[in-house]
């Protein structure tokens, strides 16, 4: 069966005929697959895709995002998440369910300008995303570098299996927090490695679409090549990916989207 | 009648505690000293069909500015002069907090503040635009649209008004019959000065020239000062909610006199124009 | 409207030196404006045009939003410098007219039921106007609207057609318009081949109406190149052929 490796398409761009899947960011016209994005198509036996290398930030369930407090009315607190709606935070998350907007000061426990790392844990076609801080390593982010980059170069930043953030945590001695939604804030003792870290992100936010890209980070930041990265004095790396990476297998992509056999996937992320 | 309103940009906090600490250490967050402008870019000619045009990129604030002559009536009490009408506006492809509609009161502000320097500096020597005194003047619109806003558009906006004008070839109108008709020559405008506005924010206790929008957004009062080619002072205009305090305000109006200087030999270099 | 000069001369020039069936100079440019989601800025023979689209996102006022689909606005705005005489800056009927003729002709190709309860936001700003400013004005919006990341069928390409002297003739220019005997501008989706707007100012006979749709058809597949092109060069750089590895 014919295979597209990677091809660059913009919207309406024929990406390969025949009784192929559409999986996401491509559809179906008579007998061809058609792109509906700008970025890197891959076609397959598991059905064919196009990875965006543009677009706003669309929540997802489970995703964990970076947002800023900007607004409380008495029962939750609005939360900017670099998205085209703004999520809600309730009260009741942090209070807990006695929460009583008398006793309970909101501004004092998130101000307006606060940052948090937050999950997404509803959303859909009918309302505004809601989100908690109450699992472990949520909550509000109380120091470090904070950097926005496009929400589509996310998943290269994160790399397979986290292996280029970590490749620049280690090189830079920083905790590089990222949010699905391109929020990025990161934190280090040396100001040195900091500057050196946000380069680094910054070079594969432009460059995300272009082979070669490990290499060349590495290279800026000095790690040599065959030295495997040390992971094992580190706690797990936060980032642990949740949804697709820019050149994973189609396989890992069903995995992680738990698709079913058949089953059509309209992903505008 | 006008309202107190929330900041539209809410800065992150984090930005907030970086952007103080940097500036008590005399950098800022995009690695300018206090008193550094940024890049500035100055392209004219480019709007063929008006008089005289500008596009002014200072940062990444971008505004476009054309200048189209008429031929009117003058205004009442100024009837041996030319009249000259500025207007602006901020196009709501400039940031995601513009809607399109009227002007409101900060578009209005910033239209006023630019016009106030350019006609109290007497750039352009309008007793030279009376055809017939009283019945038949020189009519010159300077038109602004600011594209792209990152704060100080005040200046932004002056420099590419400034351009403009010193970029325009006006047409040559004669008096036929009691008309004005347009005689198909061109002329220089006539130009005595080159006004210059510079602005500067109080963050703290620091003084900061040509502020980003989120300097902005974070900022206490904020100063618009207009110097012409003397270097005397032709506007002035004190904006936001917060202070200065009388020490910082002539801080400030010696700086835009030197800074003045700096950008009006820009200006010049640019639009190639005398004087 | 009646003709006082030839405008097409005897060796087939026309008023600025062009063959009937060849279109003014194009060049756009993508990403032009830093805060918008999307930019193109085109220049189409002496029309420049800057497009900034902000979307998807919030709606407001809230009431505005539709629960199924996205809200697509679309304004086009001449700036009062961009024509002959000066232009008051308050929106003219024209104006109105061509916000929502460009509204109808882009719509058809954006994926709007992917946003509901948002809108997307389409600023067409005219910098300087020179005949079919609002088929420059569809081309660079739909080139905005994909450096945007919207989700769409296909990209929109406008381009007008017009008698003149008689003859139909691609691409019409400013005198044309103004002193010519027809316009048709014309807006085409190239890969699904359908055509999203389409208007007639002047009189055309059968035969002439076929001719007329079907020059400004590869006319807008003509444009479709360059809007290709500039999405290609912008986001891939000098790799601007497709790349396969089969």
């Amino acid at each position: 069966m014919q295979e597209i490796r990677r091809k660059y398409v913009v919207p309406g761009d024929r990406i390969i005929e025949g009784n192929f899947r559409p999986l996401f960011n491509v559809i179906k016209a008579g007998n061809s697959i058609i792109s509906t994005r700008i970025g890197i198509a891959e076609a397959g036996r598991e059905g064919v895709k196009v990875i965006p290398l543009s677009g706003v930030y669309i929540p997802r369930v489970n995703d964990i995002v970076i947002g800023k407090i900007m607004h409380h009315s008495s029962l939750s607190w609005e939360v900017d998440i670099n998205s085209c709606f703004s999520a809600h935070l309730p009260a009741q998350d942090v209070f807990g369910r006695d929460f009583s907007p008398a006793r309970d000061d909101m501004g004092r426990e998130l101000a307006i300008g606060d940052l948090i790392t937050a999950r997404i844990i509803a959303f859909d076609r009918t309302r505004d995303p809601m989100v908690t801080i109450q699992d472990k390593d949520l909550g509000k982010v109380p120091s470090g570098e904070f950097i926005k980059i496009s929400a589509t170069r996310v998943p290269r930043l994160i790399g397979k299996r986290g292996s280029m953030i970590q490749t620049i945590e280690q090189a830079t001695h920083t905790r590089v927090l990222i949010g699905q939604n391109g929020i990025v804030v990161v934190t280090g003792r040396n100001s040195e490695g900091i500057k050196l870290a946000v380069r680094a992100i910054r070079m594969v936010e432009e460059e995300a679409h272009t082979p070669n890209l490990t290499q060349r980070v590495k290279t800026l930041l000095n790690v040599s090549d065959s030295a495997p990265a040390d992971t094992s004095q580190l706690a797990p790396s936060q980032n642990a990916p949740q949804n697709e990476e820019l050149q994973p297998t189609i396989q890992e992509v069903e995995e992680e989207l738990g698709v079913e056999k058949g089953e059509k996937v309209h992903d505008s992320n | 009648m006008s309202s107190s309103r929330r900041s539209t940009i809410i800065v992150e906090h984090l930005r907030k505690q970086q952007m103080w600490d940097s500036i008590s250490k005399g950098k800022r967050l995009d690695g300018r000293t206090l008193d550094e402008i940024r890049p500035i870019e100055i392209e004219v000619g480019l709007i063929r069909k008006a008089n005289g045009s500008a596009r002014v990129k200072l940062g990444n604030s971008e505004v476009v500015a054309g200048v189209k002559v008429e031929t009117g009536e003058p205004f009442e009490g100024l009837e041996n002069k030319g009249a000259l009408i500025l207007s602006a506006e901020v196009l709501p492809t400039a940031s995601p907090y513009i809607e399109p509609g009227p002007p409101d009161e900060e578009t209005v502000e910033l239209a006023r503040v630019v016009d106030r320097g350019i006609r109290e500096s007497e750039m352009l020597d309008l007793s030279k635009l009376a055809l017939i005194p009283g019945e038949i003047v020189y009519v010159i619109f300077v038109d602004c649209s600011v594209i792209n806003a990152d704060g100080n558009l005040f200046d932004a906006t002056s420099y590419a008004a400034v351009s403009a004008l010193m970029n325009s070839k006006l047409p040559v109108f004669e008096i036929r019959d009691r008309k004005a008709v347009d005689t198909g020559e061109k002329q220089n405008p006539p130009l005595t000065t080159v006004p210059v506005s510079i602005t500067a924010v109080r963050i703290g206790e620091s003084l900061i020239l040509d502020p980003t929008a989120e300097e902005e957004a974070c900022m206490d009062a904020r100063i618009t000062i207009t110097t012409n080619s003397d270097q005397n002072f032709a506007a002035v205009q004190k904006g936001s909610t917060g202070a200065f305090t009388v020490e910082q305000l002539k801080r400030a109006a010696a700086t835009a006199r030197i800074k003045g200087e700096e950008i009006r030999a820009k200006l010049r270099e640019s639009t190639k124009a005398g004087k | 409207m009646t003709q006082t000069r030839s405008l097409i001369d005897e060796n087939g020039k026309r008023t600025d030196g062009r063959t009937g069936d060849q279109l003014r100079e194009i060049k756009i440019t993508v990403g032009v404006i830093k805060n918008a989601d999307g930019s193109a800025f085109i220049e189409f023979g002496m029309n420049k045009i800057v497009v900034g689209v902000y979307g998807p996102r919030e709606v407001h006022p809230k009431h505005m939003a539709l629960p199924d689909r996205c809200v697509l606005r679309c304004r086009y705005h001449m700036t009062p410098f961009s024509t002959d005489t000066r232009k008051n800056p308050a929106p003219s009927r024209r104006e109105v007219e061509i916000s929502k003729v460009m509204r109808e002709a882009l719509e058809p190709s954006l994926m709007l039921e992917d946003y509901p309860r948002a809108a997307i936001d389409v600023y067409v700003e005219v910098l300087q106007a020179d005949g079919g400013s609002r088929c420059a004005g569809i081309t660079a919006a739909s080139v905005a609207l994909a450096d945007a990341g919207i989700n769409m069928r296909d990209i929109v390409s406008a381009c007008a057609a017009g008698k003149v002297d008689d003859r139909i003739v691609l691409d019409i220019n400013d005198t044309e318009d103004k002193e010519g005997d027809a316009d048709m501008p014309v807006a085409y989706m190239s890969h699904l081949e359908q055509v999203t707007l389409l208007q007639l100012d002047g009189v055309l006979n059968e035969d002439q109406f076929d001719q007329c749709l079907d020059e400004a058809v590869k006319g807008c597949k003509m444009v479709y190149e360059v809007q290709r092109k500039a999405l290609m060069q912008k986001y891939f750089g000098n790799e601007t052929e497709l790349k396969e590895e089969q």
